[in-house]
């Protein structure tokens, strides 16, 4: 098992490595020279330079990316054009809120998504399968900024129950969660009821049911375990698209993450911030994937037993 | 004996285009997607004609500012005085075009990436399935808008951006088909009457894979239009004044207080569209892989 671990840990490094030379490569694309927007009109070329040198602008691309590895091992991801703050401590401090968003979201997602999948698969073909693949057909369909804009006009222009942005106190979150989370779920609610209908029809259900173990039970303890272990893949898998649908709920609902971190700093063409977030967005993915591993590892005893042969 | 040979030989003859037309057609809800989204094309079609995009869509008429829905403007008009209507209806032409566009893009890229390192393996499919892991390590909205932010905001690059962060899904569904039949006896034939590989991929192999790679076509077109209205939405799509359903929405925004029609229609639009696209999709999938039929 620490083996299995160790070696994800290892496969992670080149990933990460990878993932900054194609931001860097990306950001490198952008026509103008930035030191100019740091700079200003009217620096003289010897300043320019100075700053160049400074800001770690000077070589080509290589020796850029080479330096900017060598200091992300330092914890030291540069500053900002725009505000001249630390990238890594600015994004450190909005880490907490989207990871409380993207929390909330996920039991969203479970709480709606589980006992939909279960109730589909277990009546299937009949009235309410067909109503819960209605439902999670239009949840995957709708764009879930739209939902969001949506939700802000029942729930807070119309009936004035929820704030329609901001972070403050519990009410805030609902909405936000909601808008990603109703998405999520739509997926979810698929997947539960496949995973549930694979296993439905497997020889030990039977064998359960004829020494006479209730339905509930042989629902909710034999199949719906063995049924988690696909679920909780699709989780991990969509742990980067609930960071990415974040981006967009954060913006519609100002809510103070790294989304919006991301979003503005690109509105203001803040390069060494949008690279930043971005590698320490992925890094955060990466590393919530490998964990969604290992627990799916120790869940399975058949996968755990390949590992500690 | 000789009818009963012609019988057989006329049943072999069924294209199978035919037989998942037929499977097709069975399915309530790809048939209700196919009817949905013919209008919609046909609304993209038709509005071309009968609009002035100088004088309808765009030429902002202050006078006439946020007028709520009437028997005149059907869906108001915009903080600009512009026929939401007309701009919806146009917004299609976008919408669909981008989707379209943009899975081109990452379906050949995907596809001819994906199939090669399957067919070739060893070191070549290496390094291009660790590059795909890395593309699809970064969140795919966060690439996107990654891209446009550095190619610069205009409707090409939205295609461009939005393609690439597809690319990963074409080149794992690709390379996972040739795997399946790479070792197959006709391959092996095929390459030992001297057949180029290339010639192997595009004649032998890829026709194996299509009824994958067209299900997956199907689905991305949705979940483009999504990511397209969404980075519309957030400024980095399609430039103003063109009435892209994302960016109509960014900019109805600022009056939903008051006239949140504005938020409606454009909205309604986006997932009209991605809901046919997901039930065709849903359909293809029953009808092209019988396996994940239940």
């Amino acid at each position: 098992m620490y083996r299995y671990i160790i070696n994800r840990l290892i496969m992670l490094i080149p990933v990460l490595l990878g993932v900054v030379f194609i931001v860097f490569f990306i950001m490198d694309l952008a026509p103008g020279d930035p030191v100019y927007q740091v700079a200003g009109e009217q620096a003289t070329p010897a300043e320019l330079q100075e700053l160049r040198v400074k800001l770690g602008l000077d070589g080509n691309i290589f020796t850029r990316y080479a330096r900017y590895i060598k200091n992300m091992l330092r914890g030291d991801l540069g500053v900002s054009y725009i505000s001249k703050r630390n990238v890594m401590k600015t994004y450190l401090e909005r880490l907490p809120n989207t990871l409380m968003l993207a929390s909330v979201t996920m039991v969203v997602a479970i709480l709606v998504s589980i006992p939909l999948g279960i109730i589909a698969a277990v009546h299937q073909n009949s009235i309410k399968d067909t109503v819960s693949m209605i439902l999670a057909l239009l949840g995957l369909s709708i764009p879930n900024f739209w939902l969001g804009l949506l939700l802000i006009i029942l729930f807070s222009l119309k009936l004035k129950w929820l704030p329609s942005g901001g972070i403050n106190g519990i009410k805030s979150i609902i909405l936000p969660a909601l808008t990603v989370g109703l998405g999520l779920a739509a997926l979810m609610t698929r997947t539960t009821r496949s995973s549930m209908l694979d296993v439905v029809r497997q020889d030990y259900l039977r064998t359960a049911r004829s020494k006479g173990v209730t339905e509930k039970k042989v629902i909710y303890r034999h199949a719906l375990k063995n049924a988690l272990i696909p679920i909780i893949t699709i989780f991990g898998i969509q742990f980067s698209n609930v960071l990415g649908g974040s981006v967009l709920a954060e913006t519609v609902f100002s809510w103070p993450g790294v989304g919006r971190l991301v979003v503005d700093a690109i509105n203001q063409r803040d390069i060494p911030m949008v690279t930043g977030a971005l590698v320490m967005t992925t890094m955060l993915v990466s590393i919530v994937n490998l964990l969604v591993d290992i627990i799916y590892a120790y869940v399975d005893p058949r996968i755990k037993a390949q590992y500690t042969k | 004996m000789r009818r009963k040979h012609l019988a057989s030989e006329k049943y072999a003859k069924r294209s199978a285009f035919k037989s998942i037309w037929k499977q097709l057609k069975k399915n309530k809800g790809a048939m209700m997607g196919l009817a949905i989204l013919s209008v919609i094309v046909l609304i993209a079609i038709l509005s071309q004609f009968a609009f002035n995009y100088k004088e309808d869509i765009i030429a902002q008429n202050i006078g006439n500012r946020l007028q709520h829905p009437s028997r005149e403007h059907l869906f108001g008009t915009d903080a600009l005085g512009r026929d939401v209507l007309g701009r919806v209806a146009y917004g299609a032409r976008y919408s669909l075009a981008i989707g379209v566009v943009s899975v081109l893009i990452a379906m050949v890229a995907g596809v001819a990436l994906g199939a090669a390192a399957g067919y070739i393996g060893g070191f070549f499919e290496n390094i291009v399935m660790r590059i795909t892991d890395i593309f699809s390590a970064i969140p795919s909205v966060l690439l996107a808008i990654a891209i446009v932010a550095s190619l610069g905001k205009s409707t090409f690059n939205l295609m461009v951006a939005v393609g690439v962060a597809s690319i990963p899904a074409f080149v794992r569904v690709a390379r996972a088909s040739v795997l399946t039949v790479r070792g197959e006896e006709y391959i092996e034939a095929a390459r030992a009457i001297g057949m180029r590989d290339w010639k192997i991929i595009l004649v032998h192999i890829l026709p194996n894979c299509l009824s994958q790679i067209i299900v997956q076509t199907t689905l991305r077109v949705a979940s483009a239009i999504i990511a397209a209205a969404s980075l519309s939405f957030l400024g980095l799509g399609v430039p103003a004044p063109a009435p892209e359903w994302g960016s109509m929405l960014s900019e109805g925004r600022a009056y939903i207080r008051d006239y949140s029609y504005l938020m409606v229609f454009p909205g309604l639009a986006i997932m009209l569209t991605v809901l046919s696209l997901n039930l065709i999709g849903d359909g293809l999938r029953d009808a092209l892989d019988p396996k994940l039929k239940r």
